[in-house]
């Protein structure tokens, strides 16, 4: 099932003197369950598309459908809402929230979109067990390695089942045992959650997990390959 | 979930936070206090004038009002005492003759009000019979009669209070530990009569130190004073006639209250005996002073009062004291004032706190709006943290100022060097402070409001931020 299409988009920043065109005309379709890495060197767009993608940034000119819904149609209160509810974020530098726990930060969103406390509870601790760390739930982020604190990212980012997950070069930060945990989790809940994760990166570690590889240059997609998994 | 984040960024610098929660807990006990001070003063006061100078209510006949003529007395006299004893609501009552009157001794005259009492129904009504100054004698006896009561200010005027060190005071001071020094000092003016304070506080000056003067000028002077307690006074007044005619009673007491103007004029004889000097069978009433139970009813009490006949005129407290009931009706605008310049002045401390923790969590914000939090919960978490910041300095300063005003409202504060200067405008140099349940309710409001505001700026920079901006910051 399609969830996410992109037509045409560009993206052109002319705040400087001179305008900047990050994206190129891309057009993209992403199906349920995809585990798509958008590869490139540094300047190639990658970020810039997935804050598209995301609705942090709009398009200056393009389509962004998100479950049949075009998110330049919405209102800006609406697409904050919209975001809450079917986009799950995974930053480079985890960007947990420092003053509450494990369990507190992957509560968060579910709490803002108001889930009754017994769900609640009960879905952060089936996720935080599924990233390994259960053990713990009640440590703050500045007690966990740079590693835990991205599975625990990757835990809020799934914890209200939204539509897929963006994650901005989710291993940058990692060294390359905690990089490899990290991927190997992120894959078995994309299998078992169903969820659609997308991914920009440039660590050749991630992009031989991908099973789809979307290759940026100067904007533009270059290439764009479907990868048969041994599994399939 | 807000709300328990909020609480929590609150401590990410605990010293930041621990300085902005000091200041505002002691702007807040100072404004307790000098707000608890304030109202000690003005409660004082009100209860000063109600229970000593003019009652709740008071009746006088309205050209007595006017022109305090000896004939214009209280009109229909039978018909208001019959609506006074079966009114519930008055507790007591008891009517007065008023006359204007020269008191003279052989040493100095002055011009005052006599007022013609009955000394058992004035205690109902009055609280000047608390009032009798050590060694000052006693409270008019009913069955005595000829005696005058006169206050402290006004025997000083008429000379009859005087400091004098006498053999048996030098004794007493030696038994009780002063020192040797001070006792051959004090008995080189032994004898020597000072017909006023300031006479006897010369004299010391002259010969004890500052330093003996703080520690012993005060035992002193209090010991050496001496009123001339059944020393004559003769009083000098207008008959029915409009003759002059005088009397002669005796001093049985001194009394002082906390207003001087008010003791300075009124000087108390007995009722029957007054009548008896201006020439008439029965006592003139010119004013009836009421107490009542409940001082809330006192505008039912009016009313009832000047229905009896147009001829009076009836008066609350608030309209014989104004002062008193202006301070009163005021006491809001103090809690304003007061409180409002203390939390105008920690504002900006709050304010630059709150910007300062948003500068810090620029990346955070952006992250928060990026995953979902819209402007409404970004703002709310702002706001809760500038009022949870504000709030834990109001609640301890709130604290600490009740415990403070609760225990100088038991001791007293005591402004002694500027007695007089109180005194003289009806203020006592010992002032109880006291704060009401409805002033920590303003605080709370005000505290509250202070901290929605200090928030506005510090929120509407966040709610600026652009998250694809501050997440790209490092």
């Amino acid at each position: 099932m399609k969830i996410l299409e992109l037509k045409n988009v560009n993206k052109i920043y002319d705040g400087s003197e001179v305008p900047v065109h990050a994206v190129r005309d891309v057009t993209l379709e992403f199906e349920e369950g995809e585990f798509a890495a958008i590869v490139g060197p540094s300047g190639s767009g990658k970020t810039t598309l997935l804050n598209l993608i995301g609705g942090l940034d709009m398009p200056t000119s393009g389509e962004i459908i998100i479950d049949g819904v075009n998110l330049a149609k919405l209102k800006p209160s609406h697409l904050i809402d919209f975001r809450l509810r079917n986009i799950g974020f995974v930053f480079q530098s985890y960007n947990l929230i420092p003053v509450l726990t494990a369990r507190e930060n992957v509560e968060f969103i579910m709490s803002l979109q108001k889930w009754p406390r017994k769900e609640r509870d009960a879905r952060t601790y089936e996720l935080l067990k599924a990233v390994g760390l259960e053990e713990r739930m009640n440590s703050r982020p500045s007690k966990l390695s740079g590693g835990q604190q991205q599975r625990v990212a990757v835990a809020r980012a799934l914890a209200p089942k939204p539509k897929f997950i963006l994650a901005d070069e989710p291993t940058a930060n990692l060294d390359s045992k905690a990089a490899s945990n990290l991927l190997e989790i992120m894959e078995k809940l994309n299998r078992e959650e169903k969820i659609t994760f997308i991914f920009s990166t440039h660590d050749p570690r991630v992009v031989k997990k991908a099973r789809r590889v979307i290759a940026l240059e100067d904007g533009r997609v270059f290439s764009d390959e479907k990868i048969q998994s041994v599994n399939d | 979930m807000i709300p328990e984040i909020s609480w929590k960024n609150i401590w990410r610098n605990k010293t930041r936070s621990l300085i902005v929660i000091t200041a505002v807990t002691l702007g807040i006990i100072s404004g307790v206090l000098l707000v608890g001070i304030m109202q000690g003063w003005v409660e004082q006061r009100i209860h000063d004038a109600i229970h000593n100078e003019v009652s709740h209510v008071q009746i006088h006949n309205a050209e007595y009002y006017d022109n305090e003529d000896i004939l214009s007395t209280i009109d229909s006299l039978n018909k208001i005492i019959s609506v006074l004893e079966s009114d519930p609501e008055v507790k007591a009552w008891t009517e007065r003759t008023k006359l204007t009157a020269i008191a003279t001794t052989p040493w100095a005259s002055t011009g005052l009000f006599i007022y013609g009492i009955n000394p058992q129904k004035e205690k109902e009504v009055s609280e000047i019979y608390t009032k009798i100054v050590p060694n000052g004698g006693e409270y008019p006896d009913i069955n005595k009669t000829g005696y005058i009561l006169i206050s402290d200010k006004t025997a000083e005027i008429l000379q009859l209070k005087q400091y004098i060190i006498t053999e048996p005071l030098i004794e007493k001071f030696r038994e009780s530990r002063l020192p040797d020094n001070i006792v051959i000092k004090l008995d080189s003016i032994k004898g020597i009569r000072f017909r006023s304070p300031k006479e006897f506080k010369a004299i010391l000056e002259k010969k004890l130190n500052w330093k003996e003067l703080d520690m012993y000028g005060k035992l002193i002077m209090d010991s050496a004073l001496d009123y001339r307690i059944r020393n004559r006074i003769q009083i000098t007044l207008s008959d029915c006639n409009g003759n002059p005619v005088q009397g002669t009673f005796r001093l049985c007491g001194i009394y002082k209250t906390t207003n001087t103007g008010f003791d300075q004029a009124s000087a108390f004889v007995n009722i029957n005996e007054l009548a008896e000097l201006y020439g008439s069978d029965t006592p003139l009433v010119h004013e009836i002073a009421i107490m009542l139970h409940n001082a809330e009813n006192i505008d039912n009490v009016k009313n009832k009062l000047s229905t009896v006949t147009d001829k009076n005129i009836v008066h609350t407290w608030k309209e014989l004291a104004p002062d008193a009931a202006m301070m009163n009706d005021f006491m809001y605008m103090y809690y304003f004032i007061f409180i409002g310049i203390i939390m105008l002045a920690l504002a900006f401390g709050i304010i630059n706190t709150m910007l300062m923790a948003i500068l810090e969590r620029t990346k955070e914000l952006g992250m928060l709006m990026a995953i979902g939090m819209n402007r409404k919960r970004i703002f709310s978490m702002i706001m809760l943290e500038t009022i949870f910041l504000t709030s834990a300095g109001a609640v301890a300063g709130m604290l600490a100022g009740w415990v403070l005003v609760s225990m100088l409202g038991k001791t007293g504060i005591h402004f002694s060097s500027w007695g007089e200067g109180f005194e003289a405008i009806g203020y006592s140099a010992n002032v109880y402070p006291v704060v009401t349940f409805d002033f920590f309710i303003f605080v709370i409001a005000m505290v509250v409001f202070t901290a929605v505001l200090s928030s506005i700026w510090p929120a509407r920079k966040a709610l600026k931020l652009n998250p694809v901006e501050t997440l790209r910051t490092e």
